[in-house]
């Protein structure tokens, strides 16, 4: 059943529309990411879910109630901010204390919940310092008690680590995924950084011009994108023009610039005969073969431009005899790398199945 | 940068030399003043022939010099507690608020800080005269807040901008409504700009002459009028003495105020 309903929901700021039209259901205690580049309206969406913003039209219902009518302090939502927001002027067990002091809660229960909480973000032993003598990833730790203290049902993060350094941004992470675990709090997670997005959440909203592109497993967004974009947003991509030759159901033959023709690439939508497109397959789908040995499988002619070896892969470049270039990984473990070489003539194929029309 | 005090070398010993005579010249007076305070002389004689504590029991045995500082006093608390609170106020509206002409009525609130103080004295004279303000005590209040209202906006609302606004907004997430969020956080956040507004407003009314020259009475005279006033009568060492306890006051309050600063910045 829908626990958040975002139904068309709009926000503009003056003639910037910042949001358009987005509309997401979200079930209880779901993880799910707004994932997107800088500017696309990941923010602004979460602001007005937690009531800093009024959305220009639209509606947001939690538990089939709407909430738009609340002001920010009635909703009872759990928000942890980009920036480090923690009480400078009390200690790390009074700030997780406060929402439910401002609830006026008994003594007692204050006391239990804080030592639950800040044992709960692993803590325990920081309860009488200051923010300022805790690090940046502790801060975030204990602004995740204090959000987390009074039980909302829904937590907002705007990219809670992104102020952290790699290594402590993985294991907030795990922290992270452990407390959504044992808590089934139901998450709304902000992040730019697609690894983040897909290690965390059940499923991604992908926001593009303030717009939701697709919505999914990480899965679902890297094997199946809908749109051109999360193609190129949501892992490593290459982009062959082409044009399309003959279409039918679900896929379309396509000719390349060379004059080579394959067939049966899976469409999603548009691509229709005679127009330009793009064909995407991915880096690690790609397979060099020897020219000519196997023609039979779908492909393209190239030559080697660039081989580089990056730990447990190699990485090459090649050109295709239009000159457009396209990358390739291999694992290090496949035997094929050592037979190539930069100016090898080689076969470049793939599964066609694998690969996705777009227009352009 | 070029004027690197440690890439001095040589030249450090000769600016020492002048920033010490700076400092001499700027303190000399003041210590003079203190030592004639404990000095025996009747006529204010440098070096004193003996020293005595005589002045002091005149100063504290005259209840005229005890009600001026008493005045003075009430006055300057006065104004320091309204100042502090429309300063507070008015910069949570210049810092937060988004409307047409803010900048403009920045410099409005700030406008006293610059206005030449004789013009404003007789500009806020001439004022209360209509409203039969000048000689009270409300009319010395609104004069002295005219000119401490800047000092406290000033200190209140760069506290304020360096105050992170998202902190304020996560309390009121968990759960604080906006007035209780402010009181409760972002109040005790900007405690030590508060603290430095209290202490200037203080002494901006604590100290001021000339405003209060053209609001005093016969019977309501701040302490700097009545020095003022006794000076063209007679030169008594009691004036010293309680020129020595402005001074007192004045450079514990300042101090406090850079012990505050000091506090901020670590
Ligand atoms: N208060 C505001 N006033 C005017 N425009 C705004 C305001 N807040 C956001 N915008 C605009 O709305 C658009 C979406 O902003 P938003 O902050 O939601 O993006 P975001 O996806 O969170 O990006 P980022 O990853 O940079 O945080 C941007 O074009 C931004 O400039
Ligand atoms: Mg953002």
């Amino acid at each position: 059943m829908t626990f958040l309903d975002i139904r068309n929901v709009s926000k503009h700021f003056g003639s910037v529309a910042a949001v358009s039209n987005v509309s997401l259901e979200i079930a209880r205690g779901e993880f799910v990411t707004f994932l997107g580049p800088s500017g696309s309206g990941k923010s602004t969406t979460l602001y007005m879910i937690a009531g800093f913003f009024e959305p220009s039209a639209g509606d947001i219902r939690i538990d089939g109630a709407g909430i738009l009518g609340l002001p920010s302090n009635k909703r009872n939502i759990g928000m942890v901010f980009q920036r480090y927001t923690l009480f400078p002027h009390l200690t790390v067990a009074e700030n997780v204390a406060f929402p439910l002091r401002v609830r006026r809660r008994p003594q007692a229960e204050v006391a239990r919940k804080v030592e639950e909480m800040l044992a709960l973000v692993r803590l325990d032993r920081f309860a009488d310092r200051m923010p300022a003598q805790l690090s940046g990833g502790q801060q975030q730790r204990v602004a995740l008690a204090r959000a987390l203290a009074y039980d909302p049902p829904l937590l907002l993060m705007d990219e809670p680590l992104s102020a952290l350094d790699k290594k402590l941004r993985e294991e907030i992470q795990a922290e992270i995924r452990r407390i959504h675990r044992e808590t089934g709090v139901t998450i709304l997670y902000v992040t730019h950084d697609q690894e983040e997005a897909l290690s965390l959440s059940d499923r991604v909203a992908l926001f593009n011009h303030g717009r939701i592109e697709q919505v999914g497993k990480g899965r679902e967004l890297y094997e199946q994108p809908s749109t051109r974009f999360v193609a190129g947003f949501v892992g490593h991509s290459n982009f062959l023009d082409c044009t399309v030759a003959a279409r039918n159901d679900h896929r379309a033959d396509v000719v390349f610039p060379d004059g080579s023709r394959l067939p049966g690439t899976p469409v999603h939508r548009g691509a229709h005969a005679g127009a330009a497109a793009g064909l995407m397959i991915r880096p690690d789908r790609v397979r060099i073969g020897a020219r000519g040995a196997a023609a039979t499988s779908a492909g393209v002619d190239a030559v080697l431009s660039d081989a580089t070896f990056i730990g447990d892969t190699f990485h090459f470049v090649a050109t295709t005899a239009w000159g457009a270039p396209v990358s390739i990984r291999v694992p290090a473990s496949a035997p094929m790398p050592h037979q190539h070489a930069v100016g090898d003539r080689v076969r470049l194929s793939w599964d066609p199945g694998q690969a996705r029309l777009f227009d352009n | 940068m070029l004027l690197d005090f440690a890439r001095l070398g040589s030249w450090r010993l000769l600016l020492g030399l002048i920033a010490a005579l700076v400092g001499a010249f700027l303190l000399l007076p003041i210590a003079l003043i203190v030592a004639l305070s404990f000095g025996s002389s009747q006529w204010l004689q440098f070096p004193p022939p003996g020293w005595t504590l005589r002045w002091y029991e005149e100063l504290f045995a005259d209840p005229e010099w005890l009600g001026s500082f008493l005045t003075s006093f009430q006055i300057a608390v006065v104004v320091t507690v309204l100042s502090v609170g429309i300063g507070a106020m008015a910069s949570f509206g210049l810092t937060r608020g988004e409307f047409r002409g803010r900048e403009l009525l920045r410099a409005l609130f700030l406008t006293p800080m610059i206005l030449p103080v004789v013009v404003l004295a007789v500009a806020l004279y001439a004022f209360f005269l209509r409203l039969h303000l000048n000689g009270t005590f409300i009319g010395f209040v609104l004069a002295h807040l005219v000119i401490a209202l800047p000092f406290s906006i000033i200190a209140i609302s760069n506290a304020l901008e360096r105050f992170d606004r998202d902190i304020e907004t996560a309390a009121i997430v968990c759960g604080a409504s906006p007035l209780e969020a402010k009181i409760r956080i972002t109040l005790p956040g900007i405690r030590l700009g508060l603290m430095s507004a209290a202490i200037f407003s203080f002494l901006a009314s604590w100290d001021e002459v000339v405003i209060a020259i053209f609001m005093a009475s016969p019977d309501l005279q701040t302490l700097p009028v009545r020095i003022f006033g006794t000076l063209r009568q007679d030169l008594s060492p009691v004036i010293a003495a309680i020129s020595t306890v402005l001074i007192a006051l004045t450079a514990g309050l300042m101090a406090l105020a850079a012990l505050l600063r000091k506090d901020a910045r670590s």
